[in-house]
């Protein structure tokens, strides 16, 4: 039985999420009535034992497990949950911050190595982007992705939209605060797992 | 002829009589009486230990006749309690030439013995001062006409019709619509809390209808709308526009042949365009008026039906008519619309024609329905297997095209047809997947029966529907309480839709300036303690105009606005006198002082500016804008507000401290509450009641810092209209003092409520010792 104590407070798992940098400032979380809305839109509910209610459930239970839950890492931030959620929430956002804290808590790189490649784009490109590495994949998966790709700035040029890449000044500044970070050992350091 | 006399005398001479409650001992135990009688210059200074009784009433009146008095100062509880009392025992003076001193709840139980003999002889004089400059003025009694205009012809509004008409008053029912009936002759089937089982809903409705066509001060008219309207002292101006029906109702026999020989077929609304109807046609069997009418945008004039009509009824080439209409009252019964199933497209509305709504189900199960009552799946001959309703289509939803709000009735609705399937077809399974089952009160027993027959309630709201590869419905769902991530084949999907607000509530709100809620829906003068009545006097509201409701409900609604409507006609409105007027001689029609009102009261009629009776506050805020000083308000209120200023500061002695208080109705009341409760305050504190806080001006502020008043404070509840424009005039006035060499913290604007009467205490001291350590 789960006992609710008389002096528990609200600092709780939900304002550690509420509070975070990276929550929408009207995010609805506390406002949630569990209709399951976002489970019922989730891809990742579909082929995976994730729910994203069930992850905002545990949240506002104040449950800390959910932290280390592996599934919460089967998202893959289409935002479905976010755009249907009628109370305005966004089960994604959620999960974004709750990987943060798994991250930070420093017991998530077995999950983090995949994202290493995406990592790998900052790098590259001063932005996150489709790693290189998925080009082919892609192409195979999409019929002409790869033309689509190449002609992508004329595309945006015709729609009169400003060039994709930064300038290259701009992708060296990137790249050296992310140097001054270390982030670029760490994400060597990841790619090298993944391989493993 | 006492008013003429007295009105005309010099303030000096009027004979003026102090009478002084003992009030058993409630004022008396405290305050010197003997002390204060010597203190008081008047022609009668008289006591008596219960004023209030009918010895006391002898007494004033003797005095008053045998003394020649010319004004009356009542000195005893808070006029909060006594006033119209007192009122009455001054005649035959006039009512107004009477003012109250508060010696109980603002004197003897506020303060201790050594203190508040003094103060009660400050508030006699104040009051002394005061009806000095009091003029006699009679209430004003405005007259409504007997008339009512009804907007809108479905279940409230008809209720209210038949409601007034009954008590003689000549009621209008305007129906935008060829027939009256609204949303209840589409519905099939109803149910009440207390019954379980589902009845006929023509059956109800058309003994209402019947009903409100043969009663004689009902007017009905069909196809007809409001174009213009205005408000004047009562009588609110309607402009209709009467749309042609072609077809004379006073001939016309319904006997159908025109029907039979029209060419032109389209879809027929009466049956959510489920089915067809031809150009000329009858909406049901058992419409109002008893007659056919012809869809001009799709008739083609062929004129078959001219020919075959015997009745010579129609005229295709009928025009509309404009109809003015002057009434008492309006009662808004505009209806509701339902939300669009298409502006949620993930639920493949339109995309599936076996995705429909509850309103079109009802239509199918209906036996004057599309089907004669057979369930099908839409498109296909077939009865469905199975039926997944989706509750909160729409509604508790925070995106930018739904509605935050509970539809309040879905849940009821979805129940009703699923029980109505289940009876009819106890084969087909019927899936309810809701996100709060809100079946409050008795309801609650109709939904356990549902389940008794075999509903199925899936806790979860469905994300998506889909067609899979056998071209089955899929309606996606987490069933939260098992935390099972569900698909389930259907072959039939019901939305349930979201009540939202009608155009026609949006467009009569406009037409008539009435205030509408965020959510669009007519909003009540206070949504607690006065329901169906408008920010509009003699505008009242009911039905799903308001917001959504079932049928009992509305017709509760219309009832109590009806009740509503017979308090204004009953011998007309008495109105305090203290209210704005115009001279014509000198108004120059510049109408500032329209959207100045916020009570909505100055308009104009035959380029005239006027000023309504019924919904002018008194409050003032006119008379600051009208640059040819054309606006006065009755009772020499400017002139009291300076002489009960003065009647305060008389007399102060040296070192004594006085701070001036002005109060409201609630901020008085809320002062009362200070003495009942027994809590103290500072004796400096000098509380004078005005009629709104608005009417005293900068100059009566400054003029009682100059002649002695240490501070002035000034209390108004913010729920007042008036609040925003005088927290802003203080602010203003603040800068001012400055520059007149007064220190600007010694005026203070507070909030005040009722409740919080311990609050304002406080507030009362804390302003006492900030005066304290001013040194100017």
């Amino acid at each position: 039985m789960k006992v609710i104590n008389l002096d528990e407070t609200r600092e709780k798992l939900s304002n550690k999420v509420l509070n975070n940098i990276k929550a929408s400032h009207d995010l609805g979380l506390l406002r949630c009535v569990q209709c399951g809305m976002c489970t019922s839109v989730c891809p990742g509910a579909k082929h995976s034992n994730y729910n994203p209610r069930y992850m905002v459930e545990k949240v506002l239970e104040n449950d800390e497990k959910i932290i280390e839950n592996k599934d919460i890492w089967n998202c893959f931030y289409c935002y479905t949950c976010h755009s249907v959620c009628a109370v305005g929430n966004s089960p994604c956002e959620v999960n974004q911050i709750l990987r943060q804290i798994a991250i930070d808590n420093g017991k998530e790189d077995e999950k983090l190595k995949y994202f290493a490649s995406y990592g790998e784009t900052f790098l590259d490109i001063g932005i996150g982007g489709m790693p290189k590495s998925f080009f082919m994949t892609l192409h195979e998966d999409i019929e002409g992705w790869l033309d689509f790709k190449a002609e992508l700035e004329e595309i945006r040029k015709e729609l009169s939209l400003g060039p994709i890449q930064m300038p290259q000044e701009s992708i060296e500044e990137v790249r050296k605060l992310l140097n001054k970070m270390n982030f670029d050992k760490r994400v060597k350091r990841l790619k090298k797992e993944e391989k493993e | 002829m006492i008013n003429k006399k007295t009105s005309n005398k010099d303030d000096s001479k009027l004979k003026i009589g102090v009478f002084i409650c003992r009030c058993g001992g409630n004022i008396s135990d405290t305050v010197d009486i003997e002390k204060v009688k010597s203190n008081i210059d008047a022609e009668v200074v008289e006591e008596f230990e219960n004023l209030c009784s009918i010895n006391g009433k002898k007494n004033i009146r003797d005095n008053i006749l045998n003394n020649k008095l010319d004004r009356v100062v009542i000195a005893s509880c808070s006029p909060i309690s006594h006033e119209k009392i007192f009122q009455d025992y001054v005649k035959p003076l006039n009512p107004y030439l009477m003012d109250m001193a508060n010696l109980r709840e603002q004197c003897s139980w506020v303060h201790d013995k050594d203190k508040s003999t003094a103060k009660a002889i400050t508030l006699i004089n104040a009051s002394i001062e005061k009806v000095k400059k009091s003029h006699p003025v009679n209430p004003i009694v405005c007259q409504i006409p007997e008339s009512v205009a009804i907007i809108g012809g479905g279940i409230s509004g008809i209720s209210a019709a038949l409601s007034i008409a009954k008590t003689d008053v000549k009621t209008y029912i305007i129906e935008e619509k060829a027939t009256i009936g609204g949303n209840m002759v589409k519905i099939g089937k109803v149910f009440s809390p207390v019954k379980i089982a589902e009845e006929c809903s023509l059956c109800l409705l058309n003994p209402l209808i019947n009903e409100t066509v043969w009663e004689d001060n009902i007017e009905i008219l069909t196809k007809t709308k409001v174009i213009s309207g205005s408000r004047k002292s009562g009588t609110f101006s309607l402009l209709l526009e009467k749309s042609p029906r072609y077809i004379d109702d006073a001939l016309c026999i319904a006997c159908g042949k025109c029907n039979e020989v029209c060419p032109v077929k389209v879809l027929d609304d009466f049956n959510e365009n489920m089915s067809y109807r031809k150009a000329i046609y009858k909406p049901f069997s058992q419409s109002y008026p008893d007659a056919y009418t012809i869809d001009m945008e799709n008739c083609k004039k062929c004129g078959n039906c001219v020919k075959i009509c015997k009745m010579n009824a129609i005229n295709l080439e009928e025009e509309k008519e404009l109809i003015p209409l002057n009434v008492g009252s309006v009662i808004l019964a505009t209806g509701h619309k339902l939300f669009n199933p298409k502006a949620r497209p993930e639920y493949g509305y339109e995309r599936y024609d076996e995705v429909i709504t509850q309103n079109e189900l009802a239509r199918i199960m209906g036996v004057n329905g599309p089907t004669k009552g057979e369930l099908k799946i839409p498109g296909s001959k077939k009865a469905p297997k199975r039926i997944v309703m989706v509750q909160c289509v729409g509604s508790r939803d925070e995106k930018p095209n739904a509605h935050k709000y509970c539809s309040k009735v879905c849940c009821m609705v979805a129940l009703k047809n699923a029980n109505i399937i289940k009876h009819k077809y106890p084969d087909t399974d019927v899936i309810i997947c809701y996100t709060d089952m809100r079946t409050t009160g008795m309801y609650e027993k109709y939904y356990k029966h549902c389940q008794d027959n075999g509903i199925r309630l899936i806790r979860g709201r469905p994300g998506e529907i889909i067609k899979n590869q056998e071209d089955n419905l899929v309606v996606k769902v987490e069933d939260t309480l098992t935390r099972e991530f569900v698909e389930i084949e259907t072959d039939m999907v019901v939305l349930s839709l979201a009540i939202e607000s009608s155009d026609g509530t949006r467009e009569i709100a406009k037409q008539l300036d009435i205030g509408l809620t965020e959510d669009f829906f007519v909003k009540e003068a206070h949504p607690k303690i006065k329901p169906v009545a408008t920010d509009v006097k003699g505008a009242f509201v009911c039905g799903t105009a308001q917001g959504p409701k079932d049928i009992t409900e509305s017709i509760m609604q219309a009832n109590a606005s009806a009740a509503k409507v017979f308090e204004l006609i009953h011998k007309g409105i008495e109105i305090e006198p203290f209210i704005a007027e115009i001279d014509y001689e000198l108004c120059n029609n510049c109408k500032e002082c329209i959207s100045r009102c916020k009570h909505k009261s100055i308009y104009i009629e035959d380029k005239e500016i006027f000023i309504d009776p019924m919904s002018c506050s008194g409050c003032g805020e006119c008379l600051s804008v009208c640059k040819q000083s054309a606006i006065t308000i009755q009772g020499n209120i400017n002139e009291k507000i300076y002489a009960t200023i003065k009647g305060m500061l008389k007399n102060k002695q040296k070192g004594e401290k006085k701070i001036i208080v002005f109060l409201d109705q609630i901020g008085y009341t809320a002062a009362d509450n200070i003495g009942i409760n027994r809590l103290q305050y500072p004796e400096s504190i000098h509380i004078i009641k005005v009629h709104s806080v608005n009417r005293v001006t900068p100059d009566h502020i400054i003029y009682a810092l100059k002649n002695g008043a240490e501070g002035v404070f000034i209390g108004e509840y913010p729920g007042d209209l008036m609040y925003d424009k005088v927290e802003k005039k203080i602010n203003k006035l603040k800068k001012y003092a400055e520059k007149q060499g007064i220190n600007p913290d010694r005026i203070q604007f507070s909030k005040v409520y009722i409740p919080y009467f311990t609050g304002l205490a406080q507030k009362f001291k804390i302003f006492d010792e900030k005066i304290n350590s001013i040194s100017n």
